[in-house]
């Protein structure tokens, strides 16, 4: 009766499934958290891919139509898995969105072995850079970001003393690493640094714990709705020194955060006004969500953008659009056009991009330094 | 589409492994356990350590885990003694949350939440799994053990002893029973088999870290049973495949919002889990024994 | 001065837990249910609260008087459609329990789904911290956190011990029989308990709220909180239960004075574990319930 209910589920969802999408179109799949504490941010990403493939779709970039698969990872690992063969061998995605190290660090080796480009436009680790030939990241990984971000606190600022918050996971520990090495490398001292569980949400301890340190500046990694948490907490509690992070901080919950206004993070160097592309993006963004667009809605919207502009390049030449096919073409091209400017993948997988430092105005942010090219 | 049914199968045993152990303690033995994830995930660190440190195969990783389990689940049975019911929940709860903790915090052996990555794939002797499908095989193989474990130890004197306690144990202790051997021995033996599906999900992921053994798992793994049916052999596993179900199920019906699955899937078991309790506290496969026994 | 800042910050948090915990207690030890969609009811009134002051822009007083009347509907609904009829068939505990937790599920998902999974605050002055002493910071939402919470039990103890319906809510646990030769109806004891239990959550959530912040999960949170309370403080005893709330609060807070902070948590589930195992009864409890 088991096996009987459950192929007869199977059948049923299969023959469903297959009805929407025309077999003639082109698929790329989406591997996001669509529910559970991170669903804010597969909101956020999904909408950017989603607004990707409808420029893609009404400028005819592509021979066919482009068509976004959704699935859920629920941001863990299990989750990831199971939507990722779901992805690779029902819907038959050559490229998939993904988001979150846990996550992509369990898919990468589906990927590889189905030979189904992965691409993380939002998870910072350093660990991404050795998921192997099929993983992508369209996201400057965080040991740029604190390069870019340490010599202007400690110099340009002349913020000597730093305290960090640091969530307890691989991008937190690396943030925690390049902040030591590079802190005193530019003539500033690490006062304190507090390691924080995912799940905590009481910050008012620590909060005593950094003002007793007397920091210049504090240094805030975490991400979610954690870290909007800190911000409010560590204000509450009398900490009004210089806030500061990394590119988690462009999150919604951050910056209509009235607490937050003032903190400083550095992004990709994005100019919305800038370049025709990225003033189109901005302006359907704001018209589609009533908000300007930040740095995650431009990396998803780029994670697209170079598979359309792959995908072109295989169709010219008449080649199929397969995993293997879009990881030669990337290799050959190199460099890509995008929102934001130039993008330059490195050997293996990561990009280089200029980056930029922020400050929340309440707003959209405010640009304080552009253009910062590191390495 | 083939490959995805093979994942989901996997999956599905491997989640029924952990429902028909937890089963074991719930149903039968009336302990009311919230921390069987940490016994899941005992087995599967420990599992990929031992493949990786000491290149062991399938077996002895398995062998390494379940002792491992076994010996923490220690930590399990001194509550059960004390305590019934409510207190054992929170006990319970208790360990669940502070096993998140040591998982979390202690990097040298679990990776912390960046995990273990690069698991060997599972060797046998004379035999390396490489295929999925031939990792379906090894689960199931793995779960139709436990599931005969399990029914013939309910079956066995040692099952009645069990029963005997979970429905009254003043009674059964003036009957002569040791109770607090029995109640030991259930939890060693059911966090000892769990430790299996922790080490068949590590070789099967090739990589492992907390958010697989929250509590959130432990919730999960707890409404496979309840839904299923506590106290039979099949209901756990009719549970097990439900649950996991559900989500593709709703995937494929139209109109749903997409980023809404997730919580609809959530509500639609926990609706499940009302109504039943409501309407039919033995679960959907508890139909054919008496109310009295599938409590 | 470290210690003294976490000793306040520590009561502001006991106060919070205290307010849930009493209100669980009183549940459980009138009526044997296992309330843990108290947790439920705690995610809701914080989003109330939070909605009709923060979006709507309503006074807070009214938007307390709309969390209170949801939050009061919601505890009367649960008894009357959920835990009557179990109790009806068979009381099993465990039953009781899984109902309440799948409620605890439901309204967890709903509440996302219809306010969103971010983190909201509702801003108002008095959660601003002051440097009364050098680097001692207190804010003034401390100081009303503990008159409210000390304003509730007196009002709670008044009633229990100085009406007829709260005498009968007393000794309801022991013998609804006796209860029902006072003239008094059990079913309609266990409402008015249920009541009282959830309206208790109001002015923790609205604290919450102010404080901390609120996101959808807090109320699975919370509900491990409340049940460790009373599980400390003694099941069967309000006062306990409150001193129960006080202690996790402080023992949150102080564990950092020693501890990195990811040990904090888990100090609480230590002093639960210590307490299942040394002493079930709690430190006020009867020692029934316990082997």
């Amino acid at each position: 009766m088991k096996l009987k209910a459950i192929l007869g589920a199977l059948g049923a969802a299969c023959a469903i499934g297959a009805m929407p999408a025309a077999a003639q179109d082109i698929k790329i799949g989406a591997n996001l958290p669509m529910s559970g504490p991170n669903a804010e941010y597969g909101d956020l990403f999904g909408s950017a891919a989603a607004l990707a493939v409808e420029h893609a779709n009404a400028d005819k970039m592509l021979s066919r139509k482009l068509v976004l698969v959704i699935e859920d990872s629920q941001a863990t690992p299990q989750q990831g898995v199971v939507a990722m063969n779901k992805l690779v061998s029902v819907e038959k995605v050559p490229y998939v969105l993904s988001a979150f190290t846990g996550v992509s660090k369990a898919i990468a080796p589906v990927g590889d072995k189905a030979k189904v480009v992965s691409v993380n436009g939002g998870g910072i680790g350093p660990d991404l850079a050795e998921l192997g030939d099929y993983f992508w990241n369209v996201i400057p990984l965080v040991n740029l970001e604190v390069l870019a971000l340490a010599p202007y606190l400690v110099k340009e600022k002349g913020w000597k003393k730093v305290a960090l918050l640091y969530v307890d996971d691989p991008a937190g520990e690396a943030i925690k690493k390049e902040l030591d090495i590079h802190v005193p490398k530019n003539g500033g001292t690490m006062v304190s640094s507090q390691q924080v569980p995912r799940a905590s949400q009481q910050f008012s301890g620590l909060a005593a714990k950094v003002r007793e340190a007397r920091p210049d500046v504090v240094f805030i990694a975490s991400f979610g709705t954690q870290q909007a948490q800190i911000v409010k907490q560590l204000r509450d509690n009398g900490v009004r020194q210089q806030i500061v992070s990394y590119s988690a901080f462009a999150s919604p919950t951050v910056t209509q955060l009235p607490e937050a206004r003032g903190a400083l993070f550095p992004t990709q160097s994005i100019n919305w006004n800038g370049d025709a592309l990225s003033q189109r993006v901005a302006r359907d963004w704001k018209a589609k969500k009533g908000k300007d667009p930040n740095a995650y809605v431009a990396n998803y919207y780029n994670a697209v953008m170079v598979f359309v502009k792959l995908a072109q390049a295989l169709e010219k030449a008449g080649q199929p659009i397969t995993g293997e096919n879009l990881l030669k073409q990337r290799q050959a091209m190199g460099s890509f056009d995008v929102v934001g400017g130039r993008m330059t993948f490195l050997p293996n997988g990561t990009v280089s991009m200029p980056l930029q430092i922020n400050e929340i105005d309440g707003g959209a942010g405010k640009l304080v330094k552009g253009n910062i090219v590191v390495r | 589409m083939w490959a995805y049914l093979v994942n989901l199968a996997v999956l599905i045993s491997i989640n029924a492994i952990l429902a028909v152990t937890l089963n074991f303690v719930l149903g039968y033995a009336g302990i009311f356990s919230m921390a069987h994830a940490v016994f899941f995930g005992v087995g599967a660190y420990t599992a990929a350590l031992v493949a990786m440190k000491l290149s062991g195969g399938f077996l002895l990783s398995t062998a390494a885990g379940m002792a491992l389990a076994g010996l923490i689940s220690l930590a399990l049975a001194l509550p059960a003694l004390r305590v019934r019911g409510e207190y054992f929940v929170a006990a319970s709860l208790g360990l669940q949350m502070l096993a998140m903790t040591v998982f979390s915090e202690w990097k040298v052996v679990t990776g912390g939440i960046g995990g273990i990555t690069n698991i060997p794939p599972a060797r046998l002797p004379g035999w390396t799994v490489a295929s999925p499908e031939q990792y379906l095989v090894l689960c199931l193989v793995c779960l139709a053990l436990v599931m005969l474990a399990v029914a013939t130890l309910v079956r066995s004197s040692f099952g009645r002893s069990l029963k005997a306690i979970r429905d009254d144990e003043t009674a059964a202790s003036a009957f002569g029973k040791n109770v607090a051997v029995i109640k030991t021995l259930a939890v060693v033996v059911s966090s000892a088999l769990a430790a299996v599906a922790g080490s068949l999900y590590a070789f099967y992921l090739s990589f492992v870290n907390v958010e697989s053994f929250t509590l959130d798992t432990s919730v999960v793994l707890m409404a496979m049973v309840i839904i299923g049916g506590t106290a039979t052999l099949v209901g756990p596993v009719v549970g097990t495949v439900l649950i996991l179900l559900l989500p593709a199920a709703l995937s494929y019906l139209p109109g749903l919002p997409q980023s809404e699955i997730g919580s609809i899937q959530q509500m639609v078991y926990g609706l499940a889990m009302v109504l039943l309790m409501i309407f039919r506290p033995g679960g959907i496969w508890g139909f054919r024994d008496n109310p009295k026994d599938d409590r | 001065m470290l210690f003294l800042q976490l000793l306040i910050n520590g009561l502001q948090l006991g106060a919070i837990y205290a307010l849930t915990a009493v209100g669980f207690a009183l549940i459980f030890g009138s009526t044997k249910v296992f309330h843990v969609a108290h947790g439920a009811a705690f995610t809701i009134a914080g989003y109330l609260f939070w909605w009709s002051v923060s979006v709507q822009k309503w006074h807070w007083a009214a938007g307390l008087a709309l969390a209170v009347a949801v939050v009061l509907a919601f505890g009367l609904a649960m008894e009357r459609l959920v835990y009557r009829p179990i109790q009806r068939h068979e009381g099993a505990f465990f039953t009781v329990f899984i109902a309440a937790f799948g409620t605890q599920i439901i309204v967890q998902n709903l509440v996302g789904t219809v306010f969103g999974r971010g983190f909201e605050t509702v801003t108002v002055g008095l959660s601003q911290a002051v440097e009364v002493a050098p680097n001692l910071f207190v804010a003034p939402i401390a100081g009303v956190a503990l008159v409210v919470a000390l304003v509730f039990f007196l009002g709670l103890n008044l009633f229990l011990t100085r009406t007829h319906v709260g005498t009968g809510l007393r000794a309801l646990a022991d013998n609804p029989d006796l209860v029902r030769v006072y003239g008094l109806e059990p079913t309609r004891l266990a409402q008015v308990a249920f009541a009282l239990g959830s309206v208790l959550v109001v002015p923790a959530a609205a604290l919450t709220a102010v404080t901390q912040g609120i996101n959808p999960g807090l109320g699975a949170h919370i509900m491990l909180i409340s049940l460790a309370a009373t599980i400390v403080g003694g099941i069967g005893s309000l006062k306990g239960a409150a001193y129960g709330g006080m202690l996790l609060g402080l023992a949150e807070s102080l564990a950092v004075w020693k501890l990195d902070p990811q040990w904090s948590e888990a100090v609480t589930f230590v002093i639960l574990f210590a307490f299942i195992i040394f002493r079930p009864a709690g430190f006020l409890g009867r020692p029934h319930g316990a082997k």
